[in-house]
């Protein structure tokens, strides 16, 4: 039996509006890409994809600066006058500020559209690949695995193609192929653990318990949704965006789990 | 320059948490915030009982994970080796908390990451950190590791076991478990 004085600080420390941080990075991210792309071709739709993800990082910078207890001391500024190249949250900042800074441009027709475009896909990148180098830089946290790093960027971009459903019909092929991808990572994520270490085995147990069930059903939205792509596009999209959304939360929040090892 | 760390001998420790009262005083810790506490575990059989009071805080690791994933510089290594947070350039993000293995951090409620700090305010004038000043059994010791005659080499020298937490994490942790009570020492869970 173990009883504390005191008690250690394990409680959960990213909360909801982490998770839908976490959304809008990916969001952001995606339409960044779709835009510098777009801009490589010389394509007038740049100006709108740039719009929209202009509009999200303000709108994820504004969801971090509310949620944040530091939000009235301004220690903020920091962040922008720091070389920090071992921290992902510094990467995942300059990602969003220079991703910021170009869609601004491409979107009010300043300078050079292709040159905008080509500094636009690195920042996209790494806003794309921050999220989960987040969660895979903690290496004493067992359900956040380096298989993180593959299954946050490829779910970010389902989630903007998802929506895209709706309107995108070039992107049908790429949706297809990134929900089943995704599925098939979220598949293998499970796997990881279950045939992983004591504490990976011990993580997972954990896991299925606080929400393992909402688990499989994000996999199955995300393996389902190409069936319907053909016949319904837009609940495709709506199936594989509410899960990869529910899967990447629920691997954030309940991941926060230590499982200490004494 | 000096190398700080912080030895505890579990054999001696007998829970009484005067370490736990002496830092929250003497660090204002707010209400429902911890930076030390103590882990009381019971294992065994009758007979055959083992009662282990484990005081378990920030272990100011040799190699902190919590340095480098800090995005402003606001936690940071002394040439000492003290884990220290700046609330100056804090901005809360909660890196640092995530990339703990011990979960020695917390938000303190001004904004800010907050955690023991080995008293460091207390150093600068040549005292003790308080809850080695503050405990009864002296079973706390506390000094340079590299310096033979400092009272944590000759704890160490003298222990029959040392053991720290998590050592496969790779951290290099700075607060010395001597003499665990545990069959096994603090790993047996692992272990099995």
């Amino acid at each position: 039996m173990t009883t504390f004085y005191g008690l250690p600080n394990d409680h959960a420390f990213w909360h909801w509006p982490t998770l839908i941080h976490f959304v809008l990075v990916g969001l952001a991210g995606g339409m960044a890409l779709l835009a510098a792309i777009r801009a490589w071709h010389d394509d007038d739709h740049s100006r709108l994809f740039a719009l929209t993800a202009l509009i999200l990082i303000v709108m994820d910078f504004a969801t971090l600066w509310l949620e944040s207890s530091a939000r009235f001391r301004l220690t903020h500024i920091w962040l922008f006058l720091s070389f920090r190249p071992t921290a992902y949250i510094w990467w995942g900042a300059m990602g969003l500020t220079v991703s910021a800074v170009m869609a601004f441009l491409i979107s009010f027709k300043f300078g050079p559209k292709r040159l905008w475009g080509s500094i636009m896909a690195v920042s996209a990148t790494i806003i794309l690949l921050y999220p989960g180098l987040a969660l895979a830089a903690n290496s004493a946290r067992p359900l956040w695995t380096p298989l993180l790093l593959a299954f946050f960027p490829l779910t970010s971009l389902l989630i903007v193609l998802g929506i895209g459903q709706f309107k995108w019909d070039w992107a049908k092929p790429y949706f297809l192929s990134l929900s089943v991808l995704s599925a098939v990572l979220g598949v293998m994520y499970l796997v990881g653990l279950a045939f992983g270490g004591l504490e990976a085995k011990e993580a997972l147990k954990h896991f299925w318990k606080e929400g393992g069930i909402f688990y499989l059903i994000a996999l199955l939205l995300m393996l389902l949704s190409p069936a319907l792509l053909k016949r319904f596009p837009a609940l495709a999209g709506l199936m594989a965006v509410v899960g990869a959304i529910l899967a990447r939360s629920l691997i954030i929040e309940i991941g926060q789990y230590q499982g200490l090892g004494f | 320059m000096a190398r700080l760390a912080m030895a505890i001998d579990l054999a001696a420790c007998v829970g009484c948490a005067a370490c736990a009262v002496a830092c929250k005083l003497e660090n204002e810790v707010p209400a429902g915030d911890h930076r030390l506490w103590i882990r009381t575990t019971e294992s065994g059989i009758f007979p055959d009982l083992t009662v282990e009071f484990r005081p378990e805080q920030c272990l100011h690791c040799e190699n902190p994970p919590c340095v480098p994933v800090c995005p402003t510089g606001a936690t940071y290594q002394t040439q000492e080796g003290i884990v220290l947070i700046d609330p100056e350039k804090c901005i809360a993000c909660g890196a640092c908390v995530a990339a703990c293995p011990y979960d020695a951090r917390f938000f303190h409620e001004d904004g800010y990451v907050s955690k023991c700090s080995f008293c460091e305010h207390r150093l600068k004038d040549g005292r003790l950190p308080a809850c080695v000043e503050t405990c009864p059994t002296l079973c706390r010791s506390f000094g340079d590791l590299d310096d033979p005659n400092s009272d944590i080499s000759i704890a160490l020298k003298e222990a029959d076991r040392i053991d720290v937490l998590r050592p496969e994490q790779g951290t290099g942790p700075k607060l010395f478990y001597l003499n665990s009570p545990k069959k096994y020492g603090l790993n047996q869970e692992v272990a099995k």
